[in-house]
């Protein structure tokens, strides 16, 4: 019958959550089991697997149902191995060794018994190598080369023929051909354990079986395009790449995507100067192997809309294409002009090169209005101390916890994988979540604190309920979103948090950290770093440089009399007030630094170049200081990034997490602050699936996005739609 | 600190390439010099090359000093061999005109190195 | 083997004193005689004329030069540039950046075999799509150099063997985690498996 959770069949019942196995007075390690694989010793823990005892030892065992990440299913039989004196082979992936095994991974069993399960498999699967996507890259095809027979004994093609099954339709992204699939069920124990998105399973049995949602609705998950990563075969393929390009003709550029703050890294894979698709790369610190939907999809965005000359605006008021020294000339002059009356505001997608460098020449101009578009209390210690604006506990460290708050956040739509992480938490290592703010559906259970502000304080005094709770926890974890700070109270709820933090800190393991706070943009953390002021408040200055900023919500009126150059690499809400405009490098096209909202710095690599006549943007700003007279010191990236380490010495430690420390002193400044309480509900912006696809320039021109959006709206009108908030 | 200063001093015993030292390497390079100079007059009279004895000299010398810098006796001492190849297919004519006359780079276009021309004319990420 | 260069390398220079030189000392090493036949060319046929077996010892042989000389050693700077040697445009040396790291897997892939070296990279430059047939046309002549190596050491010792500026990426490994099958059947706890 259908196995399901405890949670789900009785909610009603307590459950006794042990935190792992508990060891009766044993401080020794245990003792390693002694294994030979191929006749070759290997030391290992107990509990270990053959197939990662074999994998110790080098020795890949071909499977196609294991993924390290997920949870063992051992359906696919491709890891069976033949172990000494047992009479049936082994199941590699999911036997843990016993002392003194003796592991035979290309005996004539183990090679019958591969050959025998690829002969199965191959049996059922469709001829569509030439039309399917995962051509070139297919696990089945190379498993088959390495470990299949080379003949087939496949009859059956006279009479009843091979099994065809019914495409299904699961959205816009994932592009299903269901005969394809072997049934590893990867796609299942993905949605289940780490999307949480229970849709998908399989129906029938034998040769009837079918792996789908039964009723036939939209994978409704932000990670919905991991499951093309996971599928083994072509039956998962990602719909807007389909059919372009085949994986030998591209070119893999390892890059960091910027379209949320998290800095997950990606592999950038072109053909010709054109971007054919993303897809992630390992990093265990920050996105494991997952990649969220806008990450991977929005690529289509980098080429609508794009900004390819340099534009001024003529007598008539309309914006025409001019020369790179035409422009030049015209920013120039009126940089001059502006006395030093100039704003610089820095937008979310801006990085560390071109924000240095509009600094120094804002700075030698006169300067010093330098500001971003996203808020960040001043008062306190403001900006001043690092672990006032990081996630301080870092991505890969709440795991370790035992307890997370989150303050008005939504992190699975705001930054995807920090949820996979706090997921993870919740399913092995039995975390407890809490949530105050906008009641929104995360993909696990977590204890809802209401929306008021006022929660806030009464935690901070101790005086709510659920205040004994997270002083018991050993390992606690505090999430504040930094949408918050936009409120008039933000400086309020950050103290308050400063002093929960600080409340709770002196119960719990040393050396952890407790405050984090969740920003929404990759280049916030940098432009802090490097000394931007936050909360721009829109004056009327001589001139408005901005880099990259289309915050419409602070640009919908243009101020008067200012001349506003717009440097960015979308036509948004900047580019439609300005007067000049100068094209710039998408994140795809330029090497550049960016630092993540855990304070880890990491690089852009160019994977093509830009459009037209758009250059890097740090060269532009240098560009510019020639032409104003103030030339800066720096004409080659090595120049600018060593700026940039005079400045801020960990920016160039390119993958390192530099981490921050003052989180006392912090508090201590922020307490006698007299700001007022404001009672409105903690919001969030992004609720719903359809607020998660458009944020940034570049999702927003992507017709793939808008696909998506369209999509989750028909869904949700749709009567197998279930909301889970 | 101590260990950077030697290993910008550090060496290591390698066989030689020709030469054993400095000075000898030295005399190597003033004799190649020497030939390719008493060679010049003789090529211009076998070929017809569009530039005058004074300019090929000129060449030479450019050609010679664009690697003053090289320090290490094995290089210089094959800088001196690919030097004989050369002057071997200049003589024996397997270098046509066209190869010698691409030594003056006298067709391509200089590329300017200031910033503002490289930012106008290209876009590389450096 | 070694006895064959070593007459190969005598018998191009020819000379009655090498082969008086290669009858004396057959024990010494046919190295020796080859050493002595370059010395020949320096006019020292005088030293050789005697027939008795010379002892090659600094002094007899060419007057004070240091004992490395004779043993065909010499010394240099450790750092060795050979740009100027490998017929590199100079543009390609100066303005290049090269990428050090450990080959990328493939995510759509759960094979690693390709994964164990490191990979040399460059910079990307402007790559197009030729009019002609699509196929990709560039301009930079290292686009498609792209070499692997064994060890990270002499991936590094190429890149300052050739004077390339190079930075270095440090390794993704992956950590290893507890596996077992039993726990999608707990009883108490989350990960009991709720779909297939």
């Amino acid at each position: 019958m259908f196995r399901t959770t405890l949670q789900r069949t009785a909610p009603s019942i307590r459950l006794v959550v042990t935190s792992g196995q508990s060891r009766p007075n044993s401080n020794v390690p245990p003792s390693k089991l002694e294994v030979f694989i191929d006749d070759k010793k290997v030391h290992v823990d107990p509990g270990t697997t053959v197939l990662q005892a074999a994998a110790l030892v080098g020795v890949e065992i071909p499977r196609f149902c294991y993924h390290e990440r997920l949870a063992v299913a051992g359906n696919c039989r491709m890891c069976l191995v033949e172990v000494e004196r047992s009479p049936k082979p082994v199941a590699a992936c999911a036997m843990p060794v016993m002392n003194g095994w003796k592991i035979k991974t290309n005996s004539e069993l183990t090679r019958k018994a591969r050959e025998g399960v690829m002969e199965f498999l191959l049996m059922n699967h469709p001829l569509d190598c030439p039309i399917c996507d995962q051509g070139g890259e297919c696990d089945l095809q190379d498993q088959s080369m390495a470990f299949g027979s080379d003949r087939s004994r496949f009859v059956d093609i006279d009479f009843s023929g091979k099994r065809a099954v019914e495409d299904k339709d699961i959205g816009p992204l994932v592009k299903t051909v269901m005969t394809r699939c072997i049934h590893c069920t990867r796609c299942i124990r993905f949605a289940s354990e780490v999307a949480g998105v229970d849709d998908l399973g399989t129906t029938g049995r034998g040769s009837d079986m079918q792996v789908g949602t039964y009723i036939e609705k939209m994978f409704l998950s932000e990670l919905s395009g991991n499951v093309i990563d996971l599928c083994p075969v072509g039956a998962l393929t990602s719909k807007p790449y389909s059919f372009t390009a085949r994986p030998w003709e591209t070119r893999k550029t390892d890059s960091v995507d910027v379209l949320d703050a998290l800095g997950s890294n990606i592999v950038v894979s072109t053909r010709a100067g054109d971007v054919m698709r993303i897809l992630p790369r390992l990093n265990e610190d920050i996105n494991e192997e997952w990649l969220s939907d806008k990450s991977r999809f929005s690529y289509d965005g980098l080429k609508r809309q794009r900004l390819i000359t340099p534009l001024v605006k003529d007598n008539k008021g309309n914006l025409v294409p001019v020369e790179w020294e035409d422009a030049l000339v015209t920013t120039s002059r009126a940089l001059i002009n502006a006395n030093g009356n100039i704003v610089g505001v820095s937008g979310g997608l801006s990085d560390a090169e071109s924000m240095i460098a509009l600094k120094d020449l804002l700075n030698r101009l006169g300067s010093e209005e330098l500001y971003t578009e996203e808020p960040f209390p001043i008062s306190g210690s403001g900006t001043d101390l690092r672990s006032s604006y990081l996630l301080n506990s870092s991505i890969a460290g709440l795991e370790q916890a035992d307890l997370v708050l989150l303050i008005g956040t939504n992190p699975r739509y705001e930054a995807p994988l920090l949820n996979t992480r706090i997921r993870k938490a919740y399913v092995h290592n039995d975390l407890e979540i809490a949530l105050l703010g906008s009641k929104v559906d995360l993909s696990y259970d977590y204890e809802y604190l209401g929306e008021s502000p006022a929660t806030l304080k009464d935690l901070a005094e101790k005086r709510h309920a659920f205040f004994s709770k997270l002083s018991k926890a050993k390992r606690p974890v505090i999430i504040l979103g930094a949408q918050q700070f936009e409120r008039q109270d933000g400086a309020v709820l950050l103290a308050q948090a400063q002093q929960l933090s600080q409340e709770l800190s002196k119960n719990v393991d040393k050396g952890w950290k407790i405050l984090n706070v969740l920003q929404q943009v990759a280049g916030q953390v940098a432009a802090l770093d490097l000394g931007y002021k936050p909360n721009l408040r829109l004056s009327a200055p001589k001139v408005l440089y901005l880099l990259g900023a289309d915050n419409e919500a602070i640009l919908k009126n243009k101020p008067a009399g200012t001349t506003v150059i717009y440097q960015g690499h979308h036509g948004d809400a900047g580019a439609a007030i300005a007067d000049i405009v100068l094209p710039g490098a998408a994140y795809t096209e330029k090497q550049a630094t960016y630092v993540n909202t855990e304070g880890r710095a990491q690089q852009t690599l160019m994977a093509v170049q830009p459009p037209g006549m758009a250059r890097s943007d740090w060269k532009i700003i240098r560009a510019i200081s020639e032409f104003v007279g103030v030339k800066l010191p720096y004409d080659t990236l090595n120049e600018v990034r060593d700026r940039l380490t005079d400045v801020c010495p960990s920016m160039t430690r390119y993958g390192d997490l530099e981490q921050a420390n003052f989180l006392a002193q912090a508090s201590d400044l922020a307490k006698d602050l007299s700001f007022k309480s404001v009672s409105t509900p903690l919001n969030v912006k992004q609720i719903a699936l359809e607020d998660f696809y458009m944020t940034d320039s570049i999702s927003r021109s992507s017709p793939t996005m808008a696909k998506c959006i369209q999509a989750v709206r028909k869904q949700k009108e749709s009567k197998y739609y279930e909301s889970r908030i | 600190m101590a260990t950077r200063e030697a290993s910008k001093h550090a060496t290591k015993i390698v066989r030689p390439l020709l030469s054993s030292d400095k000075s000898e390497a030295k005399k190597r390079v003033l004799n190649l010099y020497k030939t390719y100079y008493r060679q010049i007059p003789l090529m211009l009279f076998d070929r017809h090359l569009p530039v005058t004895k004074e300019e090929c000299q000129q060449k030479l010398k450019e050609e010679f000093l664009k690697n003053k810098h090289v320090t290490d006796v094995r290089v210089i001492d094959m800088l001196v061999i690919k030097g004989q190849m050369l002057l071997q297919e200049i003589v024996t004519k397997w270098a046509q005109d066209c190869h010698v006359m691409s030594l003056f780079k006298d067709t391509v276009e200089h590329k300017q190195n200031d910033f503002l021309s490289k930012f106008i004319n290209s876009n590389d990420s450096q | 083997m070694f006895v064959n260069m070593a007459f190969n390398l005598i018998k191009q220079s020819g000379g009655i004193a090498i082969k008086k030189a290669i009858s004396s000392s057959p024990s010494k090493g046919l190295f020796t005689a080859a050493v002595r036949s370059s010395k020949e060319t320096r006019g020292l046929e005088k030293v050789y004329e005697k027939n008795e077996p010379v002892l090659l010892e600094t002094d007899n042989v060419i007057g004070k030069t240091p004992l490395m000389a004779v043993q065909n050693y010499i010394e240099v700077a450790d750092k060795v540039d050979i740009s100027s040697l490998t017929g590199v445009p100079e543009e390609h040396v100066k303005s290049r950046l090269v990428k050090i790291s450990k080959a990328t897997k493939n995510v759509m892939q759960s094979g690693t075999d390709n994964t164990h070296n490191w990979v040399m990279e460059f910079d990307n430059r402007e790559r197009w799509e030729n009019p002609l047939m699509g196929w990709t046309s560039t301009g930079d002549p290292l686009s498609n150099m792209k070499i692997e190596f064994i060890e990270r050491a002499d991936a590094i010792n190429f890149c300052e063997k050739n004077g390339w500026k190079w930075y270095l990426e440090a390794e993704h490994k992956t950590k290893p985690r507890p596996k077992s099958y039993a726990i999608n059947f707990s009883w108490n706890k989350r990960t009991r498996a709720s779909t297939k």
